[in-house]
């Protein structure tokens, strides 16, 4: 043979045996690769927040002033500025130049006595005379034919209140305008009293406008002096605190009245309360203590009465060092940035008791964008620092995600999953243990109801039944292996669900029915097994005798329950159920779904306990048997020990289906994630929920990357499973190869 | 009784229980299937009731059951929706006077609002109009139908005309958004020629539009009035009339062609009536354009492991970790490849090629969303352990003789295998590929999640340029299943349409796992005795 012919030979041989071994070690990078990009589309979730100090810069001459407020826009590019005197002074926040400048008419020339801010982008005005102005700042861009953004700043004064006879005498005063045209304005008079005005302005059909004014006085006595006051954004809700440590709130509702539902004590040993804010939603109040300490408060649903909600401390937050001077609150999520009369400033998340980020220099006034992602301040040498805040997912943390957390609405801290709600202000609830609790819910029923069927079955099937049937039997295993999850979901969610429904006690029945008829049949048969041949004629032959059994058994069942169900539950099971068990029916319920998971998993289960009882060497069998003992002594003594692994393995392997199986889920449970061990009712998997909302789920959002986490915790979850159960089978597959 | 018991015979007999529970349940869930599935499209009678309350219902019986009471009542497809409503009435027997069978009964399927069932009492046609005689009627009818079937005609031209004028513009469209996004001078040649080819386009448009404008207008001229069973009367245009038929004045023969019929159209029809009613062919040549995709990626990949694993690995640690990592891959849950699929194969994958080929389209993506191409590959990953441990089984069950002969008589091992080992393992592969074909027809989760739709616009195969177009969507006969059963308004009326999808896909699945399971049968006894 000519050498060239067989280099060539060899060559492709070697090339052959290089690609063949890597496509074999590609499998090893499949698995890898697909729970390395599942995890990292999920670590953003956890990652803290990142604060980037990006611009620092010296404030313009131009501003005369003391500067009191200061705010920027959500693109990082614009910023503004308001000082004692007046003035708002629009900057560039890249080069700190002056945009524009103007001044804001008060009713004459005074300065500014209170500012107070709201909606990250409305101020009220209280001017040195006492009139009162409100004003709202905007931003808004410009694309020019390029496509180029610039940004337009500007202010417009929404309205103006004309100064009070009595100047000196006024406080303090707030002022909110609601969605349906409602100005509430209320005054803390230096005498502890309070004043609230409702300036309701109502359009008819003709377009008329009217006006109406309402006037209410709060004289009572208050626990303490009154040192700030908050207000809801729509004006519904007035808190005072006061100097030793009480806080009051009122509900403002009504035009001509007030009601006082709540006076607490905010605070420990009459601590004062330094500031009030309100958290995005309005449903929960920030107190601020003069000692520095930070907690949120909110209404609760009193244990003893129901329809009265008292206020309760709910989360503590990141305590200061000094007093708390302002509290400002995200208008994207539940993020509290608070700053103290120190000058430092905090962010810290409500809901998860996240504290985000401390910024420890010290600031006079600070101010966070619309779109919370960025945080500008002013420090004592008049340079305007700006950072850049990257808290995409502020909803999510390990607490929130996994562990018990109070919600605003809640009556106690819960683990609630729902993902999506009809206002824009309540958060998403995260929590993946109630999908953890269904999908292991669902799982163990389906495991009660397939697991003795699989191996029981798969026994008879490989050690009692004569060798002609066991053919004939697998193909039908493979029949129900093949048989496509959807139609399974279909069948059992259309079909089976409305006449489990109809006739759920009947199934009830034919538990008991069944055994009994099974007993009889046994006792009746147990006189004829004297005779050799009778039994050399069944032996192999039982599981078709006992198919009658069981259709017999069911039709009696059917037959029966009605008659017990008047006897026993006064003709209702399901109102039984409920009224004395307090068990409410679904349709859609655990029975349903261990009959379908069953379906899914029995095959499974059936086939490899069948591989791992026909691998048991013969000879165990045969000396077992030559012994004296009888088939099922050498299956229940010999056969299933030795086969014990393979069948754990067959049951966790089966496990793992049911763990994952999605259509059946999805189609035959409410999809409701609930926590609640009931039989008769649904829950909500892993699987299905990830089925369910991702459409739903833009990309790269928080929902999006925590369906990512329930498919990395399925993929964990099936991993180790399926691993352990791949060992176990490895080990025997060495145990019995000696043989 | 003792020794029986001892014996242990009890529980031989228990285990056979759980045997024959088993099989009980296999056989009735197809059965349940097949019963349902099966009859969908044998004409029904229709049965028209006097009640005793004076009311006059027609209609097919569906249902027949015990309510709570334990009185028996009728389920009745009534039909006529915008008449009633409702397409299904529950009736007590009780309350029937009588039943009668009337002959001159018609049921027409119909383009919108499901099927009417009445009588034929008039029809309108340029030509002729016909009020009386019920022979002459239906000679009339047969007439008009026969006469509309040239407009018919020049409709389905002008909706193809259409569609192509349709794409010829989008494609315009594309080229001068792809040119403008170049920041091209707007008087530069290629644009000027655009433009003005858009123009002549939108013209054509405009006079293809007026045809059918006018073509509508003609066919409203054939109509016929019915009658309902309490003598309301309905006007039905014979363009809407997919099918008419008189099911109580059938034979035997009729029915049959009536059957065979309504099985062509669920082959080669598109659904009608959100997806409920017509047929299925995009779903099937979804599904079947699907697998063949899934299998280019699959089949490869999976084949080449097998050879690895049992022909070329040294048995150690890398085997054991291999064999546990496509233990892992037949494991991992199907929504998990299904998001995989999102997150690698879409947003990754398909983001990056929108990015550098079609930015002039964004933020429309054109692979950056699910699509046939990535549920394929999605579903091919999904696939592969199945033909891996196929391919495994199958060069395992070769004689090791065979293998040592060929090595000993000099020829390379990518010789043996290419020769001698491959060639008898073929039909054990082949078993493989059938099964993880059957696997991939049957999944629907992660369709979900990469690109199947209930009703795509066109198929992912089309005579227009570049005829293949893996970026789009897709329909399933599985996800079909799931979207009536589950996501249609009328669930009652879109049952028989679910069973006969249903039964559909399963014959598929079951045909291909029964030829799969038969070859391994085949194979196995081909080298049982040479094994030992």
């Amino acid at each position: 043979m000519d050498n060239k012919f067989l280099q060539r030979v060899r060559r492709k041989d070697k090339i052959a045996k290089t690609f063949i071994q890597v496509c074999g070690i590609m499998v090893i990078v499949c698995v890898f690769a697909i729970l390395a990009l599942i995890v990292k589309v999920t670590l953003p979730l956890l990652s803290p927040s990142k604060i980037t100090d990006a611009q620092k810069v010296a404030l313009s001459a131009q501003v005369s002033g003391t500067p009191l407020a200061i705010g920027i826009d959500s693109y990082g590019e614009a910023l503004h500025l308001i000082d004692q005197e007046g003035t708002i002074t629009f900057l560039d926040a890249r080069s700190g130049a002056v945009i524009t400048q103007a001044t804001i008419q008060g009713q004459g020339k005074s300065q500014i006595r209170q500012i107070e801010q709201y909606k990250n982008s409305f101020y009220n005005i209280l001017w040195q005379d006492s009139s009162l102005s409100m004003i709202e700042v905007r931003y808004q861009p410009k694309f020019d034919t390029e496509g180029k953004r610039t940004i337009e700043p500007s202010f417009r004064t929404i309205k103006l209140w004309p100064a009070l006879a009595e100047p000196e005498r006024l406080a303090q005063s707030y002022v909110r305008l609601s969605a349906d045209n409602r100005f509430s304005r209320i005054d803390l008079l230096t005498d502890n009293t309070l004043t609230i005005n409702h300036e309701v302005t109502t359009t008819d059909f003709l377009d008329n406008q009217t006006t109406e004014n309402f006037s209410v006085r709060i004289e009572e006595t208050l626990p303490g002096k009154v040192s700030t006051l908050a207000l809801d954004d729509s004006g519904l809700a007035l808190y005072a605190g006061t100097d030793n440590g009480y806080v009051v709130r009122w509900d403002l509702a009504d035009n001509d009245a007030v009601k006082k539902t709540d006076t607490f004590a905010a605070t420990e040993n009459s601590d004062p309360i330094a500031s009030l804010g309100l958290v995005f939603g309005g449903q929960s109040l920030v107190v601020g203590s003069k000692s520095g300490t930070v907690q949120t408060w909110m209404q609760v649903r009193a244990e003893a009465n129901n329809a009265i909600k008292k206020m309760q401390m709910i989360h503590v937050l990141e305590p200061h060092a000094a007093a708390v001077s302002t509290i400002l609150s995200s208008r994207r999520s539940k993020t509290v940035y608070s700053i103290s009369e120190a000058g430092i400033i905090h962010a810290d998340h409500m809901t998860s008791e996240n504290h985000l980020f401390t910024i420890p220099d010290a600031y006079q006034v600070f101010g966070i964008s619309q779109k919370d992602n960025a945080l500008i301040a002013l420090d004592s040498k008049r340079f305007i620092h700006i950072w850049q805040i990257d808290n995409p997912h502020p909803e999510a943390s390990l607490k929130t995600l996994f562990g018990k957390v109070w919600y605003e609405g809640y009556n106690k801290p819960e683990y609630v999953w729902q993902s999506s709600s009809q206002s824009d202000d309540a958060e998403p609830k995260l929590s993946l243990i109630p999908l953890i609790f269904g999908t292991m819910k669902g799982t163990l029923y389906a495991m009660l109801f397939s697991i003795p069927l699989a191996i029981f079955g798969a026994v008879y099937t490989s050690q009692f039944t004569s060798a002609k049937f066991r053919k004939s039997i697998k193909p039908i295993i493979e029949v129900m292996a093949s048989v496509p999850s959807v139609v399974i979901g279909f069948l059992i969610a259309l079909w089976l669900a409305p006449i489990v429904e109809r006739s759920l006690f009947s199934l009830v029945v034919a538990l008991f029915v069944v055994p009994l008829l099974f007993t009889l049949v046994m006792v009746c048969i147990q006189p004829f097994y004297r005779n050799r041949r009778f039994v050399n004629f069944l032996s192999g032959y039982e599981f078709l005798f006992m198919l009658p059994v069981l259709f017999i058994g069911g039709w009696l069942a059917v037959r029966l329950a009605p008659g017990l169900e008047s006897l026993l539950f006064h003709g209702n099971f399901k109102l039984w159920l409920y009224q004395d068990m307090g068990m409410r029916y679904d349709q859609r319920n655990c029975i349903i779904i261990a009959f379908g998971l069953g379906i899914c998993v029995i095959p499974i289960i059936f086939s490899i306990t069948e591989d791992a009882i026909s691998n048991i060497p013969p000879s165990l069998t045969a000396a077992s048997l030559a012994l004296g003992a009888s088939r099922w002594q050498t299956v229940w003594r010999v056969i299933l020990p030795s086969a014990s692994p393979g069948i754990f393995a067959a049951m966790i392997i089966g496990f793992g289906r049911a763990v994952g199986e999605t259509m059946v889920v999805l189609m035959a449970t409410g999809n409701t994630p609930i926590m609640d061990w009931s039989i008769f009712n649904g829950m909500r998997t892993l699987s299905a929920n990830i089925a369910v909302e991702i459409p739903e789920a833009p990309f790269g959002g928080t929902l999006y990357r925590v369906l990512f986490l329930c498919a990395t915790v399925l993929f964990a979850l099936t991993f180790v499973l399926n691993t352990g159960a791949e060992i176990i089978r490895e080990h025997l597959r060495k145990k019995y190869g000696r043989y | 009784m003792k020794k029986f018991v001892r014996r242990g015979e009890p529980f031989v007999w228990a285990t056979g229980m759980t045997l024959s529970i088993i099989i009980t349940m296999t056989v009735l869930l197809l059965y349940v299937v097949i019963a349902n599935g099966i009859g969908v499209f044998w004409p029904q009678k229709l049965v028209q009731l006097s009640l005793n309350d004076g009311r006059v219902v027609l209609g097919e019986i569906t249902k027949e059951e015990k309510d709570g009471n334990n009185v028996s009542r009728l389920q009745l497809k009534i039909g006529n929706r915008e008449i009633n409503g409702l397409d299904f009435t529950w009736i007590s027997e009780p309350d029937i006077r009588s039943r009668s069978y009337p002959a001159d009964l018609y049921v027409i399927e119909r383009q919108e609002n499901g099927n009417f069932y009445g009588t034929l009492a008039e029809v309108h046609s340029p030509e002729i109009t016909v009020a009386e005689g019920q022979g002459t009627l239906v000679s009339a009818l047969g007439k008009a139908r026969h006469n509309l079937q040239p407009l018919l005609m020049t409709k389905q031209q002008i909706s193809r005309k259409i569609g192509a004028l349709n794409l010829a513009l989008e494609k315009v469209n594309q080229k001068l958004a792809g040119y403008r996004y170049q920041h091209m001078d707007e008087k530069d040649k290629r644009i000027i020629t655009l433009v003005d080819a858009e123009t002549k386009l939108k013209t054509q448009f405009a006079t293809l539009v007026d045809g059918g404008k006018q073509n509508t207008e003609e066919l409203a001229a054939y109509y016929a009035i019915f009658k309902t069973a309490d003598g309301k009367e309905s006007t039905v245009r014979l363009a809407d009339m997919v099918r008419l038929y008189q099911p109580n004045r059938m034979g035997l023969f009729a029915k049959i062609r009536h059957y065979a019929d309504k099985l062509v159209e669920l082959f080669i029809a598109d659904p009608r009536e959100s997806n409920t009613e017509g047929g299925l062919f995009p779903a099937i040549f979804g599904t079947v354009m699907l697998v063949l995709l899934m299998s280019l990626l699959s089949f490869p990949l999976g084949v080449i492991t097998g050879i690895y694993l049992r022909e070329y690995a040294h048995p150690g640690v890398t085997v054991k970790i291999v064999r546990i990592a496509v233990n892992n891959l037949a494991g991992i849950p199907s929504i998990v490849y299904g998001i995989f699929g999102l997150g690698f194969f879409i947003y990754g994958i398909g983001g990056a090629l929108d990015q550098f080929f079609f930015p002039e389209r964004l933020p429309t993506p054109t692979f950056g969303t699910g699509g046939i191409l990535w549920a394929s590959l999605t579903l091919g990953l999904l696939t592969v352990p199945v033909v891996i441990v196929a391919t495994e089984e199958a060069l395992g069950s070769i004689p090791p003789s065979i293998r040592e002969g060929s090595l000993a008589l000099g020829a390379t091992r990518f010789q043996t295998l290419t020769r001698l080992l491959l060639p008898m393992a073929s039909p054990g592969i082949m078993t493989g590929f059938i099964l993880a074909m059957a696997r991939a027809a049957g999944e629907v989760a992660p369709l979900m999640i990469t690109g199947v739709v209930k009703l795509a616009p066109s198929l992912p195969i089309d005579g227009q340029f570049p005829y293949f177009h893996l970026n789009r969507k897709f329909m399933h006969l599985g996800f079909h299943i799931y979207d009536i059963g589950f996501q249609s308004p009328n669930v009652e009326a879109a049952k028989p349409m679910v069973y006969v999808t249903t039964l559909l896909l399963i014959l598929i699945v079951l045909s291909m796992c029964s030829v799969a399971i038969y070859l391994r049968n085949k194979m196995r006894a081909r080298y049982a005795i040479a094994d030992v």
